[in-house]
């Protein structure tokens, strides 16, 4: 009586899985979906792994031979049930719908649900000169100098997205991010936005060029921006900052 | 609505890409322990005495510098090579924090706090040996997962287990005398690298589904919770660190960085809060729920987790009592 010939082989399935992993874990990298989901210093340590998946598969399914491949023959008979199909499923299911639909999280969303970074002037390197600031530098630059006087009148070029704020105008906001999107945490500055212009959207993406002026804030004496020429931008390729 | 579901399919897939490569390093060291080291017969010399045996496992964190969800791998190779229970937990459950990177990040982000650097090591120490006497109460066969069981079995000299546990073996000869008639233990052959990578390969498949559940269930509680509730509740010395351990279990991040995010609310929290924060994520939280159950039952998760709240709570009204 003839044999049945199993012509798929657990191995092939997990093989299938891993590449299925590797497969998400490569196109993460080449997408530019990293940028929006986890900081740099971590973008190399997914590309790496999900080579080492696409390798771990292809060895997999290479008929090795020899000693690398003496005694293999229990786990290449191990019988394909429909547990290994089923995971199998699951992991592409997975993978696809993580390939087919890439993140596009609402950052004012994210962050109205987030208390503001407290951290301090830890990170503070050196000091930029007023127009080269970004509005990481200026929110920074601000906790380790608190006077605002120091600054009224420096010119100002940053970029942000709109947050709203229950006690306030928007404020123009950054997401911080120390190791992915999970962490995130909202910094911003205050703007005072032209009267005869509608308040922006929630999470537009904005570039204001303008100058520091002093107001009376909710706790005594704050910088606000006053805008010279506000133009909104499309969100850029790395909107975290570290 | 659709906004929300659209920030929580981000959180995941953050959770879920930032997580996979370091599964991936814990996979990588079990498959290479079993290749090296065939058969784990360094693992069952690890001590099993109630107090040495935890330490051993936790000792063993300075070697592999990776976050909790690389260390379930590991931990699960320990178990099932036949290592003893309280090492093997205590490897699981402190090792996490024990490690070369986790202290050099807590450093970095707290320098002008020493205690923390020591506290956080030597809570995370308690912290263990508090679940591994507690996890004790509970039978091996009623704690762990019957496929972890299973293959434990089969690595445990028959001095510790019968064969009826064992399911192999010689039928019709009692445990006392095949245990005083067993030659000297012949080493075990290495397996062939295609049976070592099969394997771990499997294990990787299997592990990454539930890593998958965790970052579900995670990010959907963090898009659904505003952070800002947890810490606002956490006006109190003991309100704090309640709320700061339920925001570990949500936040769900590494234990290699957990340090700079809790740096961004450290003024707005007691110390105690601070501790609680950053010794319960590395042991519980919602992404690792998943990847726990494929160790232990429901039984000794839920357990596991009481006691892990717990522990931590004493530990971190101490240092509140201490320092404020």
């Amino acid at each position: 009586m003839d044999q049945p010939v199993v012509a798929v082989k657990t191995r092939h399935l997990q093989a299938a899985g891993l590449a299925l992993w590797g497969l998400v874990l490569l196109r993460s990298s080449a997408d530019g979906r990293l940028d929006l989901l986890l900081r740099g210093v971590f973008h190399p340590l997914v590309s790496i792994a999900g080579l080492l998946l696409l390798v771990w598969a292809v060895v997999l399914v290479l008929p090795l031979r020899g000693r690398w491949s003496q005694g293999a023959a229990a786990a290449v008979a191990e019988t394909v049930t429909p547990r290994h199909w089923r995971t199998l499923a699951a992991t592409a299911l997975i993978a696809l719908l993580l390939i087919a639909l890439p993140p596009n999280p609402s950052f004012a969303d994210l962050a109205q649900r987030r208390p503001g970074d407290d951290s301090g002037d830890a990170e503070l390197a050196f000091v930029l000169p007023p127009a080269q600031r970004s509005l990481t530098d200026w929110v920074r630059l601000l906790r380790s100098q608190s006077d605002p006087r120091l600054y009224v009148g420096d010119p100002v070029r940053i970029s942000g997205f709109v947050l709203p704020r229950s006690d306030g105008p928007p404020l123009l906001a950054r997401l911080l991010v120390r190791c992915c999107l999970a962490d995130a945490t909202p910094i911003g500055l205050p703007v005072r936005w032209p009267g005869d212009q509608p308040l922006p959207k929630a999470d537009q993406w904005l570039q204001i060029n303008g100058e520091m002026a002093e107001q009376q804030g909710p706790q005594g004496e704050e910088l606000v921006v006053i805008p010279q020429r506000i133009r909104p931008i499309p969100r850029p390729p790395r909107p975290l900052e570290p | 609505m659709l906004i929300k579901l659209n920030t929580a399919w981000a959180l995941f897939q953050g959770l879920l890409i930032e997580a996979l490569p370091f599964l991936l390093i814990g996979v990588l060291i079990s498959a290479l322990a079993r290749w090296l080291a065939p058969g784990g017969r360094w693992l069952r010399r690890l001590p099993a005495h109630p107090l040495l045996g935890p330490l051993s496992g936790a000792a063993l964190g300075f070697a592999l510098p990776a976050c909790e969800c690389g260390n379930v791998p590991v931990a699960r190779r320990m178990l099932v090579g036949g290592a003893p229970l309280g090492s093997a937990l205590g490897f699981l459950f402190a090792a996490p924090v024990l490690n070369p990177i986790v202290i050099a990040s807590t450093w970095a982000a707290f320098p002008d706090q020493p205690w923390l650097l020591l506290a956080r090591p030597i809570g995370a120490v308690l912290v263990s040996l508090a679940l591994c006497l507690l996890l004790r109460l509970i039978p091996e066969q009623q704690l762990l997962q019957a496929d972890v069981l299973a293959e434990r079995r089969l690595n445990q000299p028959l001095a510790a287990v019968t064969l009826l546990q064992r399911r192999s073996g010689l039928v019709g000869v009692s445990t006392a005398t095949s245990t005083a008639q067993e030659p000297s233990p012949q080493p075990t052959p290495r397996p062939p690298l295609q049976e070592v990578l099969s394997h771990g390969g499997r294990e990787f498949v299997q592990l990454a589904l539930l890593l998958v559940a965790g970052c579900v269930l995670a990010a959907l509680v963090q898009t659904l919770l505003p952070r800002q509730w947890l810490l606002n509740l956490g006006g109190s010395p003991t309100g704090s660190i309640l709320a700061l351990m339920a925001l570990s279990l949500v936040i769900s991040v590494c234990s290699s960085v957990d340090a700079f995010l809790a740096l961004s609310f450290a003024a707005q929290v007691t110390p105690g809060a601070l501790l609680a924060f950053l010794l319960l994520g590395p042991v519980i939280d919602l992404k690792l729920a998943g990847l726990l159950g494929l160790l232990l039952r429901p039984r000794g998760l839920l357990l596991a987790s009481a006691g892990a709240g717990l522990s931590v709570l004493l530990i971190s009204q101490w240092i509140n009592l201490w320092l404020l």
